[in-house]
C-alpha cells in the first residue's frame, strides 16, 4: 500500500505544531484511522518481475531466482556494539544476525503478525512440555554447519547455554535464570556448568532442558539472539568486532564498528526449514557506519544506500511524502512511550495523585510530537495493541472512570485531575520530569511540563544526556519522581511489559539496573501475573484473560501513565524489492531483492 | 637547548596528567555516570551487573581505576570502547587521524591562501568600496556556524541540485582514502575544505589587514620607501613578511586544535570518520575510554604546535632571532 496519502496528509500537518510546541490541552479531534498493515498476505509462487512484497518462496530457496545476486547497502549512523551475539543487545545487530544465526527456536520469518510465533529452528521440532512444563527435550536437526564447516552438533548447544553466563549475557538471569544450574552459574559464571539443566545426548542427537518453574515463554526466549547456537569452542568472553562462525545464510566477513561491515554468504548453508531460515537472495550485504540521520536520508533517497537503520527525521516527513512515497513504509513496532511514577517519592507516592497524572494528560499531543496519527496511536494502558492480553480498556479519558471504563482515549480531564490533585493534598508540590535530551522527547516533556503546572504542582523538565538517561531514572538514589521512558519488546508477550517493568522482582533499590522504575510492587498485580504465566504454560487463552486482567489492574493502581505505542517509518532505495517486514527484525535482509 | 627541549617535555606531561586526571574525575562525578549497567546491558539482573562491575574494575578504588586506564591507554595501548566492545581506543584514533588531516590540511591551505590574498588586496586598497567589502563579507564568513554552512551546502549539493550539472560531480558524504585516487579523495573533501575555511578566512583576512595597516607607519616601512622601493615591493616583501607574525602564531594554534579533533561540527555534519567524529562518539555515549583517548591526542597536538609555532617566531622575526 501506498503512503503517500498518509504522509500528505497528516504530517506535514502535524509539523507546525511541533514546531511551535504549541499543543493545547483542550479536546482534540479523533485521529482519522490508522493504516492497517502494510504487509499483504505472502504468496508463494514463482516470482516474476511485477510482484509486490512479500514474496515467501516456498521451499526457501533462492537459488534460480532472477532476484538473486547483487549487494544490499545499508547504512547507519553508529557501529552496532560488539559484534558477540550472546551479548549484543542492540536491535541495529540483532536486525542483522538474524539472518547470520539460529537458535534452537526462532521467531518465524513470515511477514507480518506470522512472525510472531516461536517455530522450530535448529532443533526438529517444538517439543511439548513434560512434567508439567518443567522439561523439554529437543532433538536436532543433522546436517547442519556453521559457516567454518563445523558440523552442529549437541555439544554445542550445551556449551552455547553455558556461554550465556560465562560471558555475562545481559539476560542470563531474566530470560535464562530458570533453568536448573542457573542460579550457580550467575553467582560463579566462570565454572557455569548447569549441570542437571541443559542435558545433550550425542547418541540420541537431543537436548533436555529442565527448569526449576514452568515457563509459557520458554520458547520465545530460546528464540532470543541471546541463545543462539555457537560452535563448541567459542572463546568464553567477549568477542569484541570478531563474529562468531554462524548456520545462517550469512557469515559476518568484517566489522569495524566505525567503518563499515561486510556481511557475504556462508558457504555451508542449506535450506532446512523455510519458515524458519530461508536463504538469502542478495550474495553481499554492506553496513556503512558514519552518517547522521539527516544525512542518511538524504543518501538513501539518491540511491546511495537500500535501506538506512535509523529513524528518518521528523522534518522530513513531508518531503518523503511528496518526493518519494513509494520507497517509505509504516511499520508495526511493539514499543510505547510512557511515564513512570515514582510510588516512593511524595507526589506519586499518593494514588489519587497518580489518578490525576492520568486524567491530565493530552495524549493526543504525544502522538503529534511522534510525528501524527500515521505514525503513533494513544495508549491508555501497558500492554501495546496486538499483543496477546491487550483487551481495549480506557478508565483515563473524559467522561469515563473505572466502573465505566471506555474503549479508547478521546481526550484528556483537567477538571477531574485538578480535584484529585486538591484531594490529595498534593496541590503545590515541586515535581521534576526527567526526559532524555532528544528533540520528541523534550517537546514531549515541555508540553507535560504545562500539564503538571496546570493541575496545581511547580513542574520543572530536566533534560539528560540520551545515553545515561535510561540507567539514570532507574536507580532510586537519584530521587526520580517522574520520567519520559520508551520500551521495545524483546518477543511479542504481555510480560515483557507488565512483568518486566512492573513484577516486585525488577525492582532493585540503589542499582542502575532496576527496570521497575516506578518501585511498584502490588500483591494483587503480582499475583495475577504469576498466575497468569503459569496458566499459559498449558492454555495460552486462559493465560491471556489473566494478563488482560492484570493490565487492568496496573491501570487502577496507575504506577505508569501510558502515551503512544508508535510505528517505524522505514526508508528504502527505488531499487530495493521485496520489501517486507517481521515484526521484531523489521526489515528481513535476506528476503530484499536488489536486482 | 637540550634544557629548553627537557623544560618542554616536562611541561607536556604535567599538562596530559591535568588533563586527564580532569576528564577521569569528571566524568565519575557526573551523576549516572557509572558504565557498569550500560555495559551489562538492559534488564540484567544484579548478579549480572556485579559479574560485569569486578570484570570492568569499577569496584576498585578511583586511583587505582585511573593508573590501570593510563596503564591500558599508554603502555598496553589495547583500552577497549564501553560501547563497541571491539574497538581499541588507541588504534581507532591513529586511523581517524589521517581522515582529519586530510579535512584541515585542505582547508588550511585554502584559508591561508585565500585570507592572505583577502588582507593583502584590503590593506593595499585601504578605506576604498573594495576594502569595506572584503571586510565585510570576512565579517559574515566568520558569523556563519560551521555546523550550518554544512548543512546547507549539503542541502544544496546533496539533495536539491545534486542532479544539476552544477553538482552532479559530487559524490555521497563519508571519506575516500588518498590511496583510492587522488580526485577520489578529494571530491570528497572539496565541500567540507570550503565549508570549513570559510570561518578561518574572514577572521585571517582581516587581522592580516590590521597588521598590514599597522605596519604601514613603521621605521622600516619608511626606510624601504625612501630607498626607493615600489609600493608593491614594500607591502610583500616588508610589510606582509612582519605582518605575518600574528597570522601564524595564530595559525599553529588553530591548526593544532583542528588536526586535535576541533573539526568535530564539519566531520560530524559531513559523515567523515575522523578523530573529531570520534570525540563527538565519544560524547554522545559518554563512553570514557574514548573521550580519554581523543581528549589526549588533542592537548598533544596543542603542546607540541606551541612549540613549533615558537620556532617559527625566530624564522620570521629577526627581532626574536637575535634576541633584541
Amino acid at each position: 500500500m501506498s503512503v503517500r496519502p498518509l504522509l500528505r496528509r497528516f504530517l506535514p500537518a502535524a509539523l507546525p505544531t511541533i514546531l511551535l510546541g504549541a499543543v493545547a490541552a483542550a479536546p482534540a479531534p479523533l485521529p482519522p484511522p490508522v493504516p492497517a498493515a502494510q504487509t499483504p498476505a505472502p504468496k508463494t509462487r514463482a516470482p516474476d518481475s511485477t510482484d509486490l512484497p512479500p514474496y515467501v518462496s516456498p521451499d526457501g530457496e533462492t537459488k534460480g531466482s532472477p532476484h538473486r545476486g547483487g549487494t544490499l547497502r545499508l547504512t547507519a549512523d553508529a557501529g552496532a556494539g560488539t559484534a558477540d551475539p550472546q551479548i549484543n543487545y542492540i536491535s541495529e545487530m540483532i536486525q542483522l544476525t538474524a539472518n547470520v544465526y539460529d537458535g534452537l527456536t526462532t521467531f518465524s520469518k513470515h511477514p507480518g503478525d506470522a512472525s510472531n510465533v516461536p517455530v522450530a529452528d535448529l532443533a526438529e521440532a517444538l517439543p511439548p512440555p513434560e512434567d508439567g512444563g518443567l522439561t523439554y527435550t529437543f532433538r536436532l536437526r543433522p546436517g547442519i554447519r556453521f559457516s567454518n564447516g563445523h558440523v552442529l552438533d549437541v555439544n554445542d548447544v550445551v556449551a552455547s547455554f553455558q556461554r550465556i553466563f560465562k560471558v555475562n549475557s545481559p539476560t542470563a538471569g531474566g530470560f535464562y535464570g530458570g533453568i536448573v544450574g542457573a542460579a550457580a552459574c550467575l553467582k560463579d559464571s566462570a565454572h557455569c556448568t548447569l549441570a542437571g539443566g541443559v542435558v545433550g545426548d550425542e547418541k540420541a542427537g537431543t537436548i533436555t532442558f529442565h527448569l526449576t518453574h514452568p515457563d509459557a515463554e520458554f520458547f520465545d526466549k530460546l528464540a532470543f539472539p541471546h541463545a543462539y547456537i555457537l560452535p563448541a569452542d567459542t572463546p568464553p568472553h567477549d568477542l569484541g568486532n570478531d563474529a562468531p562462525p554462524g548456520t545462517g545464510p550469512y557469515r559476518i566477513a568484517s566489522y569495524d564498528p566505525n567503518r563499515q561491515m561486510i556481511v557475504d554468504r556462508n558457504p555451508f548453508f542449506h535450506v532446512w526449514s523455510a519458515e524458519a531460515q530461508p536463504d538469502g537472495y542478495v550474495d553481499r550485504m554492506v553496513y556503512s557506519f558514519g552518517l547522521s540521520d539527516e544525512a542518511e536520508t538524504t543518501a538513501t533517497i539518491n540511491g546511495d544506500f537500500d535501506y538506512m537503520y535509523d529513524n528518518v527525521p521528523l522534518d522530513r516527513y513531508g518531503e518523503l511524502g511528496d518526493t518519494v512515497p513509494d520507497q517509505v513504509h509504516i511499520n508495526p513496532v511493539y514499543a510505547t512511550y510512557y511515564l513512570p511514577l515514582n510510588t516512593h517519592l511524595p507526589p506519586f507516592n499518593n494514588l489519587k495523585a497518580r489518578w490525576a497524572i492520568n486524567y491530565a494528560v493530552n495524549r493526543r499531543a504525544m502522538q503529534t510530537f511522534m510525528g501524527g496519527p500515521a505514525v503513533a496511536d494513544v495508549l491508555c494502558q501497558t500492554v501495546p495493541k496486538g499483543l496477546p492480553g491487550h483487551e481495549p480498556f480506557c478508565p483515563y479519558t473524559k467522561g469515563a472512570d473505572f466502573q465505566h471504563p471506555a474503549k479508547q482515549w478521546t481526550a484528556p480531564d483537567l477538571a477531574l485531575a485538578r480535584k484529585l490533585v486538591e484531594e490529595s493534598g498534593t496541590k503545590g508540590m515541586h515535581v521534576t520530569l526527567v526526559v532524555p535530551n532528544r528533540a520528541v522527547e523534550i517537546a514531549m516533556g515541555t508540553d507535560l511540563q504545562n500539564t503538571l503546572r496546570r493541575i496545581g504542582y511547580d513542574a520543572d523538565v530536566k533534560p539528560i544526556a540520551f545515553a545515561i538517561q535510561f540507567t539514570y531514572i532507574q536507580n532510586t538514589n537519584n530521587n526520580v519522581q517522574i520520567s519520559i521512558n520508551d520500551w521495545f519488546a524483546d518477543y511479542p508477550e504481555p510480560s515483557d511489559f507488565l512483568t518486566a517493568l512492573f513484577g516486585c522482582e525488577n525492582f532493585h533499590p540503589g542499582s542502575d539496573s532496576s527496570p521497575n522504575i516506578s518501585g511498584f510492587c502490588d500483591p494483587t498485580f503480582q499475583d495475577l501475573i504469576h498466575r497468569a504465566a503459569l496458566t499459559s504454560v498449558t492454555d495460552k487463552a486462559a493465560g491471556n484473560k489473566l494478563w488482560a486482567e492484570a493490565d487492568r489492574r496496573l491501570a487502577e493502581e496507575a504506577p505508569t501513565v501510558p502515551l503512544i505505542q508508535f510505528r517505524k517509518i522505514e526508508l528504502v532505495s527505488k531499487r530495493l524489492g521485496n520489501f517486507y517486514t517481521t515484526n521484531l527484525y523489521h526489515l528481513l535482509f535476506s528476503q530484499a531483492w536488489v536486482k | 637547548m637540550i634544557g629548553a627541549v627537557l623544560r618542554r617535555l616536562g611541561q607536556t606531561v604535567l599538562v596530559l596528567f591535568g588533563i586527564s586526571v580532569l576528564v577521569f574525575l569528571v566524568f565519575f562525578a557526573t551523576p549516572g555516570a557509572d558504565p557498569t549497567a550500560r555495559i551489562a546491558g538492559r534488564n540484567a539482573s544484579p548478579e549480572t551487573v556485579a559479574a560485569i562491575r569486578h570484570q570492568y574494575g569499577f569496584d576498585r578504588p578511583l586511583p587505582i581505576q585511573y593508573l590501570h586506564l593510563m596503564d591500558r591507554l599508554f603502555i598496553t595501548r589495547d583500552l577497549a570502547s564501553y560501547v563497541d566492545h571491539g574497538e581499541k581506543v588507541v588504534p581507532e584514533v591513529a586511523r581517524a587521524a589521517p581522515v582529519t588531516l586530510s579535512l584541515v590540511g585542505g582547508a588550511a591551505v585554502i584559508w591561508v591562501t585565500v585570507s592572505i590574498l583577502i588582507g593583502t588586496i584590503a590593506a593595499a586598497a585601504r578605506g576604498s568600496v573594495l576594502d569595506r567589502a572584503l571586510m565585510m563579507a570576512g565579517l559574515v564568513g566568520i558569523s556563519i556556524p560551521v555546523f550550518w554552512l554544512g548543512e546547507v551546502a549539503n542541502l544544496i549539493t546533496q539533495s536539491r541540485f545534486h542532479t544539476s550539472w552544477m553538482f552532479s560531480w559530487v559524490p555521497p558524504l563519508g571519506y575516500v582514502p588518498l590511496q583510492d585516487g587522488l580526485w577520489a579523495w578529494a571530491s570528497h573533501l572539496i565541500i567540507p575544505w570550503c565549508t570549513l575555511a570559510v570561518l578561518f578566512i574572514g577572521l585571517y583576512g582581516r587581522v592580516l589587514r590590521a597588521d598590514l595597516v599597522a605596519a604601514s607607519g613603521e621605521d622600516f616601512m619608511r626606510t624601504a620607501r625612501a630607498k626607493g622601493l615600489s609600493e608593491t615591493r614594500v607591502m610583500l616583501f616588508h610589510g606582509l613578511r612582519t605582518s605575518l607574525i600574528t597570522f601564524v602564531s595564530l595559525f599553529g594554534l588553530d591548526f593544532a586544535q583542528l588536526v586535535g579533533g576541533g573539526a568535530l561540527l564539519t566531520e560530524v555534519v559531513f559523515g567523515l570518520g575522523g578523530v573529531g567524529r570520534l570525540t563527538y562518539q565519544g560524547l554522545v555515549n559518554l563512553d570514557l575510554p574514548l573521550i580519554m583517548a581523543t581528549v589526549m591526542y588533542s592537548a598533544v597536538f596543542v603542546v607540541v604546535a606551541n612549540a613549533v609555532v615558537d620556532l617559527f617566531y625566530l624564522l620570521l622575526d629577526p627581532r626574536v632571532r637575535d634576541g633584541r
